[in-house]
Order: structure tokens, then sequence, then C-alpha cells
């Protein structure tokens, strides 16, 4: 994402970002040209001067993710807007780009106009405990800054906003849309239900952009999903013994990864190069944190503590791995269906909890981090039985409170003094405990909770 | 007894088996046990029903897959109490016949679910009998409720809303014209004799849609076609649930008729806040039904008088016949509202040089206004305000009142009438309150504030949007030795942009007039006009605006 580095004061980029501010709220229409070229422009900056301290693999990952945003954004007709679990396998299949409104959000944040933006769509009547990602969005299509592509697709996973925000975009700026119920079970009628609606979609997908849905490149873009997945979790493995210098906003470019470019040949490439990558890293002896839920990225204490760091690493986040099994590529509206429904943001938090304390598990996490989003009820509602889950692991677990987007409802001295007196106690555990406790801990007999 | 929220819950399955089923509507005085389990920033309903389940004894609940709240109401529910039937119901959004099948199976699951639980047995004939029974009182009831024909005026529509709402407009005159929210619908019965249950699923399923609902998309030309027959609208939202101001963004600009925004938090505190807008609402749309009609008598000149009893401040103003101003007073608020209000009216007739007996009429307003036992009307300070703003410049359409403990911003049309208003009065950021406490962090008196905010020179941004952060944010800015000029200018600044989205919400129509005691503050007046662009019109007096309102009205009722 667009960002001003620490150290440059009042750099070229600063001066483009306050220019394309004032410029959006002066004049909307120039504003987003300008916010589309400052894209391009980055874009270019990723590849050609990548971010000094991270691995290589985030260095491509972060490029990938501009390319993403910027060539989408330039090419009308190029893409649809969707949720982060529409099923971009689908709409590859028509040649088009998924952006979820949650990504481009932050991308619009690069600009600090998140907040224009939600004080827009609070004026505009919508809840001020809304979502900050729903609200950025919502903001930047009433203040006349944001273009409407033909078609969206949305699900009701995994909040409620999902609906009601493209519902509300459809009557305000006619973008029509498909929605997707997701069914809380997991039963094979459910899976129908489901699967007839994968189905269905296509058939409006057809009509939208005229042209013929192939079934066939879906299977093969399954093939190329599975092979995938079945990477980075060989990336996690390597991840126990090596370290690999990443910002907590990879972990936000990983998601964009496995949500909106899964099933493309380049994103499965990149998967495959940090997996040969990472192992001419040396080993890594400090902390390793399981984040949970979002990362507020440009938080400050958070940056210090985890940018690049050789004692704190966050390994891996759930949401970016919230599906962990093999599709069945010969089936693939059921394969996906099944895949969307026994998403880990699905059904109920007891499930969530398991896969949590699973995951936990395989990638040997120390501790585990919850990031309780202003607005997002389903993750902050859970969030106490997770830390219940832990307790009974054996997994010091935190819960912050903050806004992944907006900073005004992130409070930096309430982060600070939380995370550092969690990291203390990590750290003092570490003094105390020997390998053989650690091992206990992870089988789950020792307890310990924040 | 098993508990139920929802109306897509088929509650009368359950009756057909001697269930007594019983809708949660909770009224709670605190969150204790949500606040410890889940998260505060849950929907209120959801942490309601919390409260509501393990205090009382339901034998179980059935839930719905409504909303996020509500499903980790259901995991929290089922972790607390396992020994109970906690049962969540998966209920599909879309309502065509796929929906209809996958519903019909799952309540089919569930009742198996329920037998080996209860021990108790589902027999379809009795299900259709009782079918037949509700459907045949529910036709009686609508026979009969149209036969009734009543001067209705207020529709109700938006998230599910408790009874407060409807207890409150019988109270004040008005009459419901009719009820959108999911509590209130009748259930739509229909029975089909060759397929029962999936008959009933299907009239299950197409009830008025809830917002989860595809089919919602429509709910916009519905809400439409009733509000014909409504004067205006009272438009319901939950805390923390924010699926209906989506519609209510929406609804603003296609729907003709005045419409009130009304959120509630299901505690009983909640009651004043509801009373006080709605009441505003109804007098703004002209059909107040007068509270008392006393008279104190008067003889010669004709003078009345209106006081304001405000958090801060009670203010009074004597008026005559003429609509001259006679005398004025305004009194701190002590911990009695009722003794400064005695206090201010001892000082406005000393000053006035006149007799409580030469007053013809009292109008109270304000929020104590129904402590002031001598009055003898009371009118909300909303009403007030903009009766009042129109007495001192006609040209007024957009006043923003910041008083000590709520700031608001109100509409009026050419003739003076109130036609919109937005409240905040739940968090003390933007208010007289929150300056005073900056003041003291600041170590400078509450009036020094202000001139001190007109010489600075840096521009600081205070970021926080709570009172409290916002303050701890100041202390920080002291401790980086910040200018305490630039930090109170930083200050004024954040009150004004919090003023500028209320005022936006109502429509930013010029001129513009500041009332209350914050428009004495030359910092947060330079702050709202440069935010919006305009110069304010702020009376001599701008405390006693609300008063002066009052005022007026007591001499329209004895007009």
């Amino acid at each position: 994402m667009l960002e001003v580095r620490r150290g440059e004061t009042m750099s070229i980029v600063d001066k483009y970002i306050h220019y394309v501010n004032q410029e959006v709220k002066n004049d909307p229409e120039k504003g987003w040209d300008w916010m589309v070229r400052g894209f391009q422009a980055n874009k270019l900056k990723t590849r050609l001067l990548p971010k000094k301290g991270l691995s290589k693999g985030y260095q491509k990952l972060e490029a990938m993710m501009m390319s993403l945003v910027a060539d989408s954004l330039s090419h009308e007709g190029s893409y649809v807007w969707g949720n982060i679990f529409a099923p971009c396998e689908i709409l590859q299949c028509f040649d088009k780009r998924t952006l979820s409104i949650e990504c481009l959000s932050c991308y619009f944040s690069g600009y600090h106009l998140e907040d224009y933006f939600i004080d827009c769509a609070q004026n505009a009547g919508l809840a001020p405990t809304l979502c900050s990602y729903h609200k950025t969005f919502t903001g930047a299509v009433e203040s006349g800054v944001l273009k409407a592509p033909e078609y969206a697709v949305t699900t009701s996973l995994s909040c409620d906003g999902n609906l009601n925000t493209f519902r509300y975009l459809e009557k305000k700026i006619g973008v029509p849309f498909t929605f997707l119920d997701v069914p809380y079970d997991c039963d094979p009628e459910s899976v129908d239900y489901l699967a007839d609606q994968l189905r269905e979609m296509t058939k409006s997908l057809e009509k939208v952009f005229g042209r013929r849905f192939d079934e066939d490149r879906l299977r093969q873009i399954i093939q190329v999903e599975n092979e995938t997945r079945k990477s980075l979790l060989r990336f996690y493995e390597l991840e126990k013994e090596h370290y690999y210098p990443g910002e907590i906003i990879s972990q936000l470019y990983l998601m964009m990864g496995t949500h909106l470019l899964m099933g493309t040949e380049e994103f499965r490439n990149l998967v495959n190069f940090m997996v040969k990558d990472i192992q001419t890293y040396p080993r890594f002896e400090g902390k390793r944190i399981l984040w949970v839920h979002l990362l507020p990225f440009y938080q400050e204490t958070l940056r210090s503590y985890f940018n690049g760091s050789r004692r704190y690493q966050v390994i891996a986040s759930d949401i970016v791995l919230d599906y962990a099994n093999e599709l069945d590529a010969s089936d693939p509206f059921r394969a996906l269906a099944v895949k969307t429904i026994r998403n880990i943001y699905n059904g109920s938090y007891a499930y969530k909890a398991e896969a949590l304390g699973q995951f936990a598990r395989e990638v040997d996490a120390d501790a585990v981090i919850h990031f309780c989003h202003w607005g997002c009820k389903q993750a902050s509602g859970g969030s106490v039985l997770l830390k219940e889950k832990m307790k009974e692991m054996g997994i010091p677990m935190l819960i912050l409170d903050g806004d992944g987007i907006d900073k005004r409802n992130s409070h930096d001295g309430q982060i600070k003094t939380r995370l550092e007196a969690f990291l203390e106690i990590l750290d003092e555990e570490d003094g105390e405990e020997s390998d053989a406790g650690r091992k206990n801990r992870i089988d789950g007999k020792k307890e310990k909770a924040c | 007894m098993l508990g139920y929220i929802c109306k897509y819950a088929p509650i009368e399955i359950f009756e057909s088996m001697g269930v007594q089923m019983h809708r949660i509507e909770p009224e709670v005085s605190n969150f204790n046990q949500a606040d410890l389990r889940m998260h505060p920033n849950v929907c209120s309903f959801a942490k309601g029903v919390l409260e509501e389940v393990m205090t009382e004894d339901y034998e179980g609940v059935i839930l719905t897959t409504c909303c996020d709240s509500i499903r980790r109401l259901y995991d929290v529910l089922k972790e607390q109490l396992p020994d109970r039937f906690i049962y969540m119901l998966d209920t599909p959004r879309i309502t065509k016949d796929a929906g209809i099948r996958l519903y019909e199976n799952r309540i089919r699951q569930m009742v198996r679910e329920y037998q080996q639980f209860s021990g108790k047995c589902f027999d379809e004939e009795r299900f259709l009998s009782l079918l037949k029974k509700r459907k045949a009182e529910k036709e009686k009831s609508e026979r009969e409720r149209n036969g009734a024909g009543s001067g209705l005026s207020v529709g109700i529509a938006g998230a599910r809303a408790n009874q407060n709402i409807k207890k409150i407009l019988e109270e004040k005159g008005a009459a419901v014209a009719f009820d959108l929210t999911c509590t209130s619908l009748d259930r739509k019965i229909l029975v089909e004799e060759d397929q029962v249950m999936t008959g009933y699923v299907r009239g299950l399923l197409s009830q008025f849609p809830c917002m989860r609902m595809e089919e919602a998309a429509g709910r916009d030309q519905l809400i439409l076609k009733y509000a014909h027959s409504a004067d205006g609208i009272i438009y319901h939202t939950v805390q923390f649930c924010d699926n209906y101001a989506y519609e209510y963004a929406w609804l603003k600009e296609i729907l003709k008729r005045p419409m009130l925004l009304l959120e509630t938090d299901y505690t009983r505190q909640s009651y004043g806040q509801i009373l006080t807008r709605i009441e505003a609402f109804l007098e703004s749309l002209g059909r107040e039904k007068k509270t008392k009609k006393t008279g104190t008598g008067g003889k010669q000149t004709m003078y009345v008088m209106g006081i304001d009893s405000g958090s801060t401040s009670t203010n009074a103003v004597i008026m005559d016949q003429d609509r001259r101003i006679k005398a004025f007073a305004v009194v701190r608020t002590g911990a009695k509202s009722g003794e400064s209000a005695r206090k201010v009216l001892e000082q406005v007739l000393a000053q006035a040089d006149l007799k409580r007996e030469d007053i013809s009429r009292i109008v109270s307003t304000g929020y104590g206004r129904v402590s002031i036992e001598f009055a003898d009307e009371n009118v909300t300070e909303i009403s007030c305000h903009g009766k009042g703003a129109h007495y001192f410049n006609p040209k007024v359409r957009t006043i923003l009142d910041i008083g000590g403990q709520d700031s608001k911003a109100i509409h009026l049309n050419e003739k003076g009438e109130v036609t919109d208003f937005v409240m905040n009065d739940k968090c003390a950021a933007g208010t007289g309150r929150f300056l005073e406490m900056i003041a003291r962090s600041l170590e400078m008196d509450i009036d020094q504030l202000g001139p001190e905010a007109l010489k600075s020179t840096e521009e600081i941004e205070i970021t926080s949007m709570c009172s409290v952060f916002a303050e701890s944010e100041v202390i920080s800015l002291i401790a980086q030795n910040k200018e305490k000029k630039d930090i109170a200018n930083g200050v004024c600044r954040s009150i004004a942009n919090k003023s500028y989205s209320l005022m936006k919400r109502v429509g930013l129509e010029p001129e513009f007039m500041m009332t209350g005691g914050v428009a004495k503050n030359p910092g947060v007046v330079r702050a709202v006009e440069e935010k919006i662009g305009s110069r304010l019109y702020i009376c001599p007096e701008p405390e006693i605006v609300g008063a002066a309102g009052a005022a007026i009205y007591a001499l329209e009722a004895e007009e």
C-alpha cells in the first residue's frame, strides 16, 4: 500500500499524498485520476526500489498486490468489486480480477483519506459503529470519488455488512451484484444449496460479460489453487526454522493473495519462490506470534515491535489460511461451496476456536494476538471464547482493541501498554522454561493466558 | 418455557407440542455478563438477551442465524448453559424454493433434536389444527382493527423496537399508523393441508423481509407505500446493530415524510433519551397533545415565562404579550434541578419587578423540564430552541446548540418550525462538559479557553473521538511541551468537526445560528465558522434562546 516511510520527511511521496488528499476533496473526479496515477507510480517503485529489510518474497508480494490494484483500476472493465470471500476463481474464468472493498479501503488510506471517507459515510447516515472498512468504501462512493465497475459479487460470509453495503451501493450508484448466501452448517444439502448459487452466478456473469463460462478452466484454476495451498503449508513448516523478515502488512498482502489471486499461476509461483527463498535465511530464535483477525498495518507500536524484528515475528494469520484442505477439482462448484462453508469464519465459534487451536499447534506458535477491529461483531464477540480455548492449550493470548484502518479508533498508548506487558510475560516465560516445558505447553498441560 | 427472538423462528411448532414460547424483549440495567463473556461492541439487544437468559429460568432458547451478534450470542450461551436446549436454527436469506426446502429440513432436524431433549412429541395433525386456529384468530383481529378507524399518524420502521416507543406515542396522544419492525409484524400463517410443513415454512419466509434477507432490496418501496398513511416515521435502530442504518441513509433521500432516527440500547436508562426525541418529533409534526392546561390567571399586561433547565445552567425569560423580553436570568444548575429552577424564578421575578401571580403561564423546557413543579406545561428543548432562534433571527435555518451535556443540530423552515433535528446526548465529546474537562487538564479557566485558542499559531489535530481518550491525548500533548493555545485550538476544532457532522445531517442550509453556553466560546465559534465556510449568528445571550422559545410557547397557548 502507498505509505510514507520513516525518515522521508516531506519527500516527493509525502507531497504527492498531500496533493491527492486535497484534490480528492476539491474535485473528486480529478482526485480519482491522481489516486490511480499514484498507485501506478508506486507499482514501479515497489518493483524497482523494493523496501529494504524485507525478505525477497515479501518484496515481490508487495509489488504483486500493488500491480493488482493499480492495473485493475487503470483498466475499466477489467475487474469487479467483491468482498474478501467472493469466489475469485469463477471471476478468473471470465478474465476478471476481483477487487475486494476491504482491500481497496486500505489502499485509499495510503492517501490518508480514510477519515474523510468515513465521515462522508457517517454524514450520509451510516452507523458510526459500523466496520470502518465498509464505511471507508461507502464514503468513497458517497463523496463521488470512486468509479463504479460493471458488476459486483458478495457473500453473507463473514459479516452482516457485506449484503447491506453492496445492496446500498446498488441502489446508490447502480452496481448490480450477485449475493451468495452461505449456509451455517456443512451438510450435503447445504453444499448443494451454495453450489447451485455458484452455478447460477456463472449464468449471470455470462450475461453481463457476454461470454461463455468454461468449466474446464475452473478445474485448472482449482488445480493451481491446490498447488498454491500445499506450497503455503510447506512455507509455514519452513517458517518454524527460518527467520523470514516481513512486516505486519505482509500478512495482509498474503491474505490478498490467498483470496483475490488464488488459483492464478503468478501467485502460485510466488509462493513456490518463497518456499525456496526462506531456506536461504538463518534460523529464527525469537517468539512466534499467530495473529488472529485483521492487522492494523499503520499502527506505530505494532510496526515498531514486529516489522523486521528478530525477537518477535508474526508468523501467520488466520485471515491468510482460513481454509486448509485440498479442493476436489473434478467437482468444482461443490468444491468451492465446501471451501466457503468450511471457512473458519463460518459456522459456530467452537469450530473456529478448534481450527485456530490446531493451526497454532501446526505453526508452533508461542502466543496468539487477537485484534478486535472496531465494528466487527463476529470477531470481537468470540474473542473471550478463543482466549478460553488458548488457555486450555496453554498458549498465551492477548486481546487488542482497535481499528484496522481508522487511526482515530486505535489509541497508541493503550495498545502499547498491553502489548509491552504481554511481550514481557512471554520473555519472562522464556527465562523460566526449558525445551521440555515448552513441549508440555504445546501439548496443553500448562495453563497460562493473559 | 423456550425463549426466542426472531420472527422467522417457527414457534407454532413448539406450541403445538405444548411448549410455552416467550419472545425475549430484554430491558436490563447493565451488561455485566456480556462485558465479561462477549465484547462491549456487540449489539445491545444481543447483550440484553444474554443477561436475561443467564438470569431467568428458560428451558432453552431458539436463535436464528440472523446477524453476527446473535451468532456469537449462541456460541456464548451454548458454552455457558450446556444442559439447556440452546439451538441455532440456520435461516436462509434466499426465500425462493431452494431456501424453503433447506429451511424446512433444518426445522425438521430441530424438532427431532428437541423431541430427544424434552421427550415431547411432535404431531402434524395437532400442528395443523393449531395453525388453523391461529389463522382464524388473526383474521378476526384484522377485521376488528380495520373497523376501529383512528387518526393514526406515526409509523415505526427499522430494527426491532421495544414497547417503550409505542407506549410513549400512546401517552402523548399520537397513534401508531404502522409498525414494520420485526417485533410487531403479524405472523403470516399459510395453511396448506397437503403439505402442512412446507406451506408453513413458505409463510414464515414470506413475511416482511428483515435486512438480512436477499428480498430486503424491495423494503424501501414497501415502506414508501406505507408511509403515505402517516404524518411522520420513527426509524428505529439498536446500538451496535448497523444493518438498519443503511436503510435509513437510503430512505432519508427518497422518503418525502418527516423521519426521526431513534437509536436505543435496550437498557432501562435509555427511556429518557427516547422520550425527549419522540416528544420533539411530535412537536415538529404539530400534533402534540398538551399535557397540562391549568393556567395561572394573570391580569392587565400579560406576562409569561419560559424556563430552560439545562445540565449546566438554568435560564429564565419573562416576556410580555407583545413578545418583548421583560427580564432574563441565568443560574448554574446545582445537584437538584428543581431547586435551581426556584432560584432562577426568584431572580427573574426580582429583575422584572413582578410577582409570581403576575405570570399568566410558565412553560418549562430542557433536560430537567419535568422536574419543574411550578410550570404549567413542558415542551422539549428542541422545539423551544427552534422557536427562540426564529424569534431572534427569522432568517436562521440551521441551529447548532451545544449545551453542557448534549449537542444538537436543528433545521427550521421559513416559519421557524422544526423540520429535522439530530441530537448527541450519549457521548461527552463535542459538548460543554468536554471543554470543561480539557480546560481543567490545561489548568485554565473555561472562559479563557476560547480566547486562548484564537492566539494559536500551530495546527494540532486531536484525533480521538472519545472524550476520555481525547483528554489523555491532550495530556500527551502537554507532555510534549505543546503550547496551550495550540492545544486549546485543536480541541475547538475537534468540537467543530463533531458539530459539522451533526449540522450536515440536517442539511446545512444557511443562515446558521449557534446557541447554548458554548456559543460564548470564540475559539469554538471560529472553528465552526471555518468548517461550514459561513458566519454564525449569535445573539447577545445565547444561553436564553431555549427559555425565550418556551416563553413564546406560553404566549401562544394564552393567545
